[in-house]
């Protein structure tokens, strides 16, 4: 990949400075209703020509998708969301192509849409095979009855939020009539190689996916896409390579958005705040077709919504539903803040009931001893952490600022393992990784084990982006994943390396190592699950027009190991700012019709450098896990913790129950007018 | 339509359609990759170059509108001591993580220091609010700019060039 150097010189190759020769550009044709009968389509590649299914790739896809909700690559008969690619066109340059999408000729006939996912849990199915729009349903746990002096239910919900990275999405695809090479934005190539294979049918040794520098991703990446098929498939036919690059504007109608969810929650609790039984409802809107995230989500976060609490007796219904909207996919937590936010304003709520403590309501329900919940959900001894959390975050100090805490424990993708390569050639040492960065510093990661390991100084460690024709066998970079089983996976190939070394050399030095030119492969399995546990405080302030300043979140999580501490800590500032933002601002919405009203990033609510300007304290935990490196993930720790805590915050300065975000100003000076 | 304009330093002159973004022009004509398409509608500030010293959205602008202006990228950037002094701490503070929008960052933050204010936090911070990050929640950036400022203001610009490189 191109170096950091490279990059604050304008050096980098991101996707769209990808140039091949006699390369052409795809253009799509999209749906302009969010349902509706298409009667006739005139255009150069249309379903007719090009066949095939998205293939579900990426975090959330390991069941693979039932049929009636397979996205087709091109819509058929039937388009389901505004912005579903229908028709695609190709050009000598980007604006020829833009041109001939004026070409394109469809004829609709408009259906009535299905824009809220409750109303469509029992509405006629929206995709013609399909019996009803229920993509996934589950049921958690065990059904009760208890005793219970207190019930507390509350419907709660976080609207779809758009991924938004700076870059957006992008590929260049290129078929030399025996195989597929494509060189793509991913945050992984191996999931997109999979699903390229599904997809297309294509033999798997016949593909080749090369990561490139990659503008962010947040979730958005890991995915795999009906354009990503129809490019390679225009390629296939016409032997050019094929560039397509994603516009915001599609980004926002036609991407993947994250969360959009509803819980409807109970509480059954003592007198005391011991929540003695937990039942819920979770829905989650998964769109027009199931990517693998849409019907995993739902049973996702009722899984883990008790979060850190021992809470023994549990029953909880999940239901992925498909509405006429772009199919879900995941967004920095994918499902991990959708169960903490549920469960904390829940454990506020429940302390607002009894006039208690919220502090001392969720103490209450934590454990000193490990825990199973109901719903399968391993918990480590959780009771010492927050404690510790309350005094590292100076709990006492702020109290008069009316603060919001929140307490959550991320649950890292770690499982599955990860794959690494190293070769030595010419003095430096490359390694490749089964998921590489979007923008996380894997590199400071990478180089920081490979010099402790293999005693060589940094600067000869060269930190390649994944290449499915480097190493063989990889996962993909999202989760928290990539510092514990990526990491793990280099130590495991620095080993194996060294040890090679011994048996031929009789002996070890790193001279020795950088005079070969040699090669390793591994793949480092890893069974299991880990515990982040997390702590936040915020305090806000609060003008006459509602509007909030969000003046201090400190953040309090366990990392295992900080093998960089200040990229730990800048992946929570950045976490940190999304988490205002879905609290304050984010949303993507929909008019009644399922037509998207958000039309930029702006509109969007991504927040700006003026929109927060106070002030982030990182405090780092570091409880190690039995890994050789001893790290755990926190790449999506923020986002998980940091929106309960404001949004806690906002409710004790204004008063005013806040159940769904992002908050209406407004509806913060409701209580002074009244 | 001709176009004449000074770019990076040089005279150029080239023949493009009227309707030709600026942006396209200096990706695609000029093989200008450190200019970065984002969002399409000037809200994002990837694109941002100094068109006649001030910063301007690239994605935004038709190419014929600089018609015998003076545009100049980060790649013609590269020999400005403000410059070298904001890329070296953006690199020592972490001021990326993807890198997509560095270039539009440190446009924005080299017209700030070009016009040689104090700079406290509040003031960095409205510079660059062209400018979106979804990374690093700005706090590294923000730094980034500071120190460079600070840099800046402690040394005259005739000891940098002195200096030059070691800086």
């Amino acid at each position: 990949m191109s170096t950091f150097e490279d990059k604050v010189n304008g050096r980098g190759l991101f996707i769209d400075d990808v140039r091949l020769p006699d390369m052409q550009y795809v253009a799509f044709f999209r749906s302009e209703y969010a349902r509706a009968r298409v009667k006739h389509v005139k255009a150069d590649f249309t379903s007719r020509d090009l066949q095939g299914i998205a293939a579900a790739a990426g975090e959330g896809s390991e069941s693979d998708v039932r049929t009636p909700f397979r996205e087709p690559i091109l819509a058929g008969d039937v388009v389901s969301y505004v912005g579903q690619p229908i028709a695609a066109v190709v050009g000598r340059t980007k604006y020829e192509a833009e041109d001939k999408l004026s070409e394109v000729e469809v004829d609709y006939e408009p259906l009535e849409p299905l824009v809220d996912p409750e109303g469509a849990i029992n509405s006629e199915p929206i995709l013609p095979d399909a019996e009803s729009n229920i993509i996934a349903e589950n049921y958690l746990g065990k059904d009760f009855n208890v005793d219970a002096s207190v019930v507390v239910e509350e419907r709660l919900y976080i609207p779809r939020i758009l991924t938004n990275p700076i870059e957006t999405r992008g590929l260049v695809a290129h078929y030399d009539g025996n195989n597929l090479t494509v060189w793509i934005s991913t945050q992984s190539v191996y999931s997109i190689k999979e699903a390229f294979s599904r997809s297309l049918s294509l033999d798997p040794d016949k593909i080749r996916v090369i990561q490139v520098d990659t503008g962010g991703a947040f979730g958005l990446k890991g995915g795999f896409y009906p354009e990503y098929a129809v490019v390679a498939l225009i390629s296939m036919r016409t032997g050019k390579p094929m560039k397509w690059i994603e516009s915001r504007s599609e980004h926002i109608v036609a991407s993947r958005p994250g969360r959009g969810a509803i819980g409807k929650i109970k509480l059954y609790a003592d007198t005391r705040g011991k929540v003695l039984g937990l039942k819920g409802d979770i829905i989650v809107d998964a769109g027009a077709y199931d990517t693998g995230m849409g019907s995993f989500a739902a049973s996702y976060i009722a899984y883990q919504l008790s979060g850190p609490y021992a809470i023994d007796r549990q029953y909880i219904h999940a239901v992925s539903v498909a509405t006429n909207k772009a199919p879900l996919g995941p967004y920095r937590g994918a499902g991990r803040p959708e169960a903490a936010y549920f469960m904390e304003r829940m454990m506020d709520q429940l302390a607002k009931r009894l006039a208690i403590d919220p502090i001392d309501v969720r103490l209450r329900n934590l454990s000193s001893s490990s825990f199973v919940s109901p719903t399968g959900l391993k918990i480590d001894p959780a009771r010492p952490f927050f404690e510790r959390a309350l005094r590292e975050m100076e709990y006492e100090r702020y109290r008069g600022m009316k603060p919001g805490v929140s307490f959550f424990v991320l649950v890292p993708a770690a499982s599955g393992g990860e794959g690494c390569k190293i070769t030595v050639r010419d003095g430096l040492v490359h390694v490749w990784l089964g998921g590489s960065t979007h923008g996380q510093r894997h590199d400071l990661l990478v180089s920081k084990i490979v010099s402790n390991e293999l005693g060589v100084d940094r600067g000869s460690v060269v930190y390649e982006l994944s290449d499915s024709g480097e190493l063989s066998k990889g996962i993909g970079a999202w989760g928290s994943r990539t510092a514990i089983v990526g990491g793990n996976a280099v130590i495991q190939a620095c080993r194996k390396l060294k040890d090679e070394i011994v048996k031929e050399k009789g002996g070890y030095s790193p001279s020795m190592l950088t005079d070969l030119d040699k090669s390793v492969e591994v793949f480092a399995d890893f069974r299991g699950s880990l515990n982040s546990f997390g702590a936040n405080l915020a305090t806000v302030q609060i003008n006459e027009l509602g509007q909030v300043d969000v003046l201090d979140v400190v953040c309090y999580y366990d990392v295992g190991r900080a093998i960089n501490e200040s990229v730990v800590r800048e992946q929570i500032e950045g976490g940190t700012i999304q988490g205002i933002g879905q609290v304050l601002s984010e949303k993507l919405a929909y008019g009644k019709d399922g037509q998207v009203l958000t039309s930029s990033i702006s509109d969007a609510g991504v927040l700006r450098s003026t929109d927060f300007r106070g002030r982030i304290t990182v405090k780092i935990a570091e409880f190690p896990s039995d890994l050789p490196h001893g790290a755990k993930g926190v790449g999506e720790s923020p986002t998980i913790g940091v929106p309960p805590a404001i949004v806690s915050a906002i409710e004790n300065v204004s008063g005013v129950k806040i159940l769904n975000t992002p908050i209406d100003p407004l509806s913060l000076t409701r209580r002074e007018n009244e | 339509m001709e176009l004449k304009f000074t770019l990076n330093g040089e005279k150029r002159q080239i023949d493009i359609e009227p309707r030709k973004l600026l942006i396209d022009v200096l990706r695609d004509d000029f093989g200008l990759t450190s200019v970065h398409s984002g969002c399409d509608t000037a809200m994002c500030g990837a694109c941002t170059v100094l068109v006649d010293g001030k910063p301007v959205k690239s994605c935004n602008l038709l190419a014929m509108q600089v018609q015998d202006s003076e545009v100049q990228t980060l790649e013609g950037l590269f020999n400005e001591h403000r410059m070298k002094i904001l890329k070296k701490s953006f690199l020592k503070n972490h001021g990326l993580q993807c890198g997509f929008c560095t270039s539009g960052m440190l446009i924005s933050s080299f017209y700030l220091l070009k016009k040689g204010r104090e700079s406290d936090d509040d003031e960095i911070r409205e510079a660059i609010e062209g400018n979106i990050c979804r990374c690093t929640g700005y706090v590294s950036i923000v730094k980034s700019i500071r120190e460079a400022a600070d840099i800046l203001n402690k040394t005259s610009l005739e000891e940098l060039e002195m200096k030059g490189e070691e800086r």
